[in-house]
């Protein structure tokens, strides 16, 4: 059946004496009339379901205009004007709009502060007897999650209808596609999904195709009359007229929607032409949707299935037997959390289990942080990984996605505690078969217990695209039979139930000596056999070489494509420059590192040095400081760039500590004795820092006072370490101006010492002007400038 | 709607290789740049505000409570024909800077001017996310946007500062000033947008917008325009 909603309404309103400025939703305690007018219109013109005038009711909303203690009384008249105009011609949706703010951590609105928010006007406009609830104009996911959780709760026997907002790259503006937003949502319990506002129909089309590709529930759409701009008097104008509009209904229809409406800029008129175009349209056949299991962060969505490749789980971040990260997680600190999903992502995992099992800390609390942190940081789905109710809640509750829970045994507290929570969140679960009596030791024994779980899963509404079977590997140094029972189950998996399949493997060769020939072979074995999803360190190489072999072997990786290149890449040696320096003369090589920036080689290149009989004089002089003086030359021509400088300093001054090591008496800084600091009230101090570690390695003693120096400090730094050269550093026009007077005092305290200037406002003129001696540009403009003003060379 | 804080699922190299200064510099180790975007995720804490205002533009008034008059010739013509303003702020915390300069006391220069780089770019998207969630909200109204300016381009006074980090409401995501108007922690942006009535008149083309409209040309982070 296809359903028409109504047009915009506070245009409607505005025409109907609402002021600017004014609260929309108080018209339906002040004027009623008018509201119950706009309603007939759209009925008249076809609409056979409207929407209730309070889009913006919701407390947070009606805060703006200090009537949040009406809430309830608002959204009651809203109903009640709307089922009077209705009269049994057409179906009453209850508007509610988003709140204005974003989700933490997105924004500064709480999980719950939002939960409430939308319970509390779900429940008001329920009981005054709304047909649907509408949530809609949404951009994050976030906050959809805690609406249709909250309308759940609020109204439980009351249809959903979720509509997010698209741009037009086809993303919400936090970053959620359509085809992930249908899978979070229809696993959560959307019972209509769609789109409205910020875009014409045109731009739509693609997106309720998406949307009704990844849902088996109804799709809606409601959008505006085209891109809006405002005219002479200010007021805003949407172009597209009622004819045009309608025109592109058919279209929609064709791209699955059977729910269709207008927003901003939509009028009756246009209502009436596409209730018009709409006339004799049959409804489309949905493709129906095979059951795949799918997950989602808030921006990529993941499938498990067999004929997609292998998607590998990335198991790191779990502190068990890891003291290190236990401690750091019991201290509160995330960043190693973090790393690991970074690096994960960047290994090769799809999905990234997060365990947070540390002893004696709030489990709930530090799953709650864990999972939205690193749903910041990578858009890899995640699994909650957990034997606490409590903290997998937590955790749900905060992921803006669908999770995966790991894992649901067949034993009696996880069914009852787990499945409510998979079914309430629209989590998948992976299901471990271990009943109250322990590991069943067969094949055929797993698949009961695993039956037993989706049986009892199946009774809480979860679905066949909700279910990932893990094998369950025991140690082959224990059982013998332990890698055949876990192979056989594989494949009874595979054949009974048809449901993708997952197990970590690195249990298989516990005991064993040479474990990861054992566990990749294993590995390779269980990949042929129909495993899924490996829960694995995906920084194992072995593991990911079977992988890529396993890939090409078994079809996944078409003609072997993807390994060949791979191989190929691996034989190519990782530097040329290693070749190179080898080839040279001992000097020569030295000079050619630090150019190079081979820090790693330059200790072992100065001992061979030594080794074989130039002194470290020579070293510094023919090789070390000769390298400067290159780099200083391609620097100044655009050759070099600072940051290979940079690596040649790191790589000099490895070379200089390794000389001071062996002969103390050598690598001595006798140049002269620079005296810097970024002046007084300015905090930036990198170039200064970069200025000062080229001038250290270019054999200068150099005294850093650091950043935010006093005048007073610098002029007595300068006279106690009599001072060859003060060098001054200040950023901005508003702290240039201490260089003048740092000079000033040094003159009066009567320093000899020469001044050398920089940093990003200071010129040449401003040198001049302060009454500098030099103005260095850059940090390898200063070097020369230092040897320059001391006579060096 | 006005805290935001944008996720930085990547810091994009090419921009960080910029900032460092390395767009003409060919060879330098990718896996160097790459490393510092990551780690410039791991340790940004992102945080975005923004706030929205009448505009006087005749006066260069903000129109807020004591009202702001801005001081610029060019940011007075960036902002004709535009009657609301968005005052906005953005950082990525301290944490980021205080492992810019740790790493280069422990002889890491090249680690941490690549990280610094990185946080600049960092910090450049999360102003760009901002602008991205507020463009729709303008449209909606009529709106277009003009690009983002802070204190400090052309004749702009960085003495005006304070008003900025004021009216945009900085300080709620922990952006303030030092005495010298500095913004800390350094690595934030404080800007201005303005909104203007698309259709009556569009952007205007006469003024150069990014590097092209800065004076200093030999800065090794320019960008070329062919």
């Amino acid at each position: 059946m296809i359903h028409i909603f109504d047009g915009a309404m506070g245009t409607m309103l505005q025409a109907g004496g609402l002021k600017p400025g004014a609260c929309p939703e108080l018209m339906n305690l002040k004027h009623p009339d008018v509201v119950k007018g706009i309603h007939r219109a759209y009925i008249d013109a076809g609409s056979t379901i409207i929407e209730t005038n309070t889009f913006g009711a919701s407390s947070l909303k009606l805060a703006h205009y200090g009537l949040q203690d009406r809430m309830a009384e608002i959204n009651a008249a809203a109903v009640k004007i709307a089922r009077e105009a209705a009269d049994g011609r057409a179906k009453v949706a209850g508007s509610i709009g988003p709140t204005g703010r974003f989700v933490f951590p997105l924004g500064d609105l709480d999980f719950e502060e939002a939960y409430q928010c939308f319970f509390d006007q779900a429940r008001a406009l329920a009981e005054a007897g709304a047909n649907y609830l509408l949530f809609e104009t949404c951009i994050d996911i976030q906050e959809m999650r805690a609406a249709v959780l909250a309308a759940k709760d609020a109204a439980p026997d009351i249809p959903i209808i979720c509509q997010l907002s698209y741009s037009e790259d086809g993303r919400t503006v936090t970053g959620t596609d359509p085809r992930s937003a249908a899978i979070i949502l229809e696993a959560l319990g959307a019972d209509i999904i769609g789109v409205n506002c910020s875009l014409g129909p045109e731009q739509l089309v693609p997106i309720v195709r998406t949307l009704a590709q990844n849902c088996s529930v109804p799709v809606s759409v409601q959008p505006n009359a085209g891109m809006p701009h405002l005219d002479e008097n200010g007021e805003t104008v949407f172009p597209m007229d009622a004819a045009s509009f309608g025109s592109w209904a058919p279209k929609l229809l064709e791209a699955g929607a059977t729910w269709l409406g207008g927003c901003c800029g939509t009028t009756p008129e246009h209502i009436r032409a596409m209730a018009e175009a709409l006339k004799g349209c049959s409804e489309p056949a949905r493709q129906p949707r095979q059951p795949k299991l799918w997950l989602a962060s808030r921006s990529k969505s993941v499938c498990v299935d067999r004929s997609l490749p292998t998607v590998l789980i990335g198991e790191r971040i779990n502190p068990t037997g890891r003291k290190k990260l236990a401690a750091e997680i019991r201290d509160g600190s995330l960043l190693s959390v973090k790393k690991e999903a970074v690096n994960q992502v960047k290994a090769g995992a799809a999905l990234l289990d997060v365990n947070m099992g540390v002893g004696g800390i709030d489990q709930a609390a530090a799953m709650k942080k864990a999972v939205s942190e690193i749903a910041q940081l990578t858009d890899a789905p995640l699994v909650i990984d957990t034997s606490d109710a409590k903290a997998l809640e937590a955790g749900l509750r905060a992921y803006p996605g669908r999770a995966l829970i790991n894992s649901v045994s067949a034993e009696d507290a996880r069914i009852a505690e787990f499945l409510p929570l998979a079914r309430k969140y629209g989590a998948a679960i992976l299901c471990l078969p271990i009943t109250e009596d322990g590991v069943p030791k067969t094949a055929e024994a797993r698949l009961d217990a695993v039956r037993f779980i989706i049986q009892s899963a199946k009774k809480q509404g979860l679905r066949d695209g909700d279910f990932l079977l893990d094998a369950l590997v025991m140690t082959v140094s224990a059982d013998v039979h332990a890698c055949q029972e876990v192979l056989r189950t594989l494949q009874l998996y595979r054949r009974e139930l048809g449901y993708p399949s997952t197990m970590g493997l690195s249990n298989i060769s516990f005991g064993l000596p040479n474990r990861p020939l054992i566990n990749s072979t294993f590995f390779a074995m269980s990949l042929a056999c129909g495993l899924d999803a490996p829960i694995m360190n995906p920084y194992d190489e072995s593991m990911q070489r079977a992988l890529k072999a396993s890939a090409a072997l078994l079809g996944h990786d078409p003609n072997g494509l993807a390994f060949s290149k791979d191989e190929a890449n691996l034989s190519v040696p990782k530097k040329a420059a290693v070749a190179k320096t080898s080839d040279l003369d001992p000097l020569s090589a030295i000079k050619q590192a630090v150019i190079e920036g081979e820090k790693d080689e330059i200790v072992g290149l100065v001992e061979k040095a030594l080794r074989e009989g130039f002194d470290s004089n020579e070293i510094t002089e023919k090789a070390l400081t000769a390298a400067m003086t290159d780099i200083g030359e391609d620097f100044g021509s655009g050759r070099m760039f600072l940051p290979q400088v940079l690596l040649s300093a790191e790589t000099m001054r490895a070379a200089f500590n390794r000389l001071k090591e062996l002969i103390p008496a050598s690598a001595k800084a006798d140049k002269g004795t620079v005296v810097i600091a970024t002046v007084k009230g300015d905090v930036h101090d990198l170039g200064k820092n970069i200025t000062g570690a080229l001038l250290a390695n270019s054999g200068f003693r150099l005294i850093d006072l650091g950043k935010d120096v006093d005048a007073a400090e610098i002029v007595k730094a300068a006279m106690e370490n009599k001072a060859d050269i003060v060098g001054l550093c200040a950023l901005m026009t508003t702290t240039m101006v201490q260089i003048d007077k740092v000079i000033e005092q040094l003159k009066e305290a009567g320093c000899p010492a020469k001044v050398m200037v920089g940093g990003a406002a200071v010129t040449q003129d401003y040198a001049d002007h302060a009454g500098a001696d030099a103005y260095a540009s850059d940090g390898v403009k200063a070097v020369k400038l230092a040897k320059d003003m001391l006579g060096i060379r | 709607m006005p805290v935001y804080n944008a996720p930085l699922l990547q810091v994009d190299p090419k921009e960080t290789r910029r900032y460092a200064g390395l767009m003409k510099a060919e060879g330098f180790d990718e896996e160097k740049i790459e490393n510092a975007c990551q780690d410039a995720r791991l340790l940004a804490s992102p945080r975005g505000i923004w706030q929205i205002y009448d505009y006087n533009c005749d006066r260069q008034e903000v129109c807020a409570d004591p009202p702001f008059i801005i001081q610029g010739k060019k940011i007075g013509a960036h902002l004709a024909g535009c009657d609301k303003v968005i005052l906005l702020s953005a950082t990525v915390g301290e944490e980021i800077e205080e492992t810019v300069t740790r790493l280069f006391a422990e002889g890491e220069y090249t680690a941490s001017v690549l990280l610094d780089a990185a946080a600049t770019t960092a910090v450049e998207q999360i102003a760009d996310d901002m602008e991205k969630v507020i463009r729709p909200k303008a449209a909606a109204q009529g709106y277009g946007m003009r690009w983002r300016f802070s204190p400090g381009y052309g004749d702009w006074p960085i003495d005006q500062q304070p008003e900025l980090i004021r009216l945009a409401k900085a300080g709620e995501i922990g952006v303030s000033l030092s005495s010298s108007m500095m913004l800390i922690p350094r690595k934030s942006i404080t800007a201005i947008i303005g909104l203007y009535k698309e259709g009556t008149r569009k952007e205007q083309a006469v003024h150069a917008k990014g590097c092209a409209a800065c004076s200093k040309l030999d800065c090794p982070s320019r960008v070329i325009r062919p």
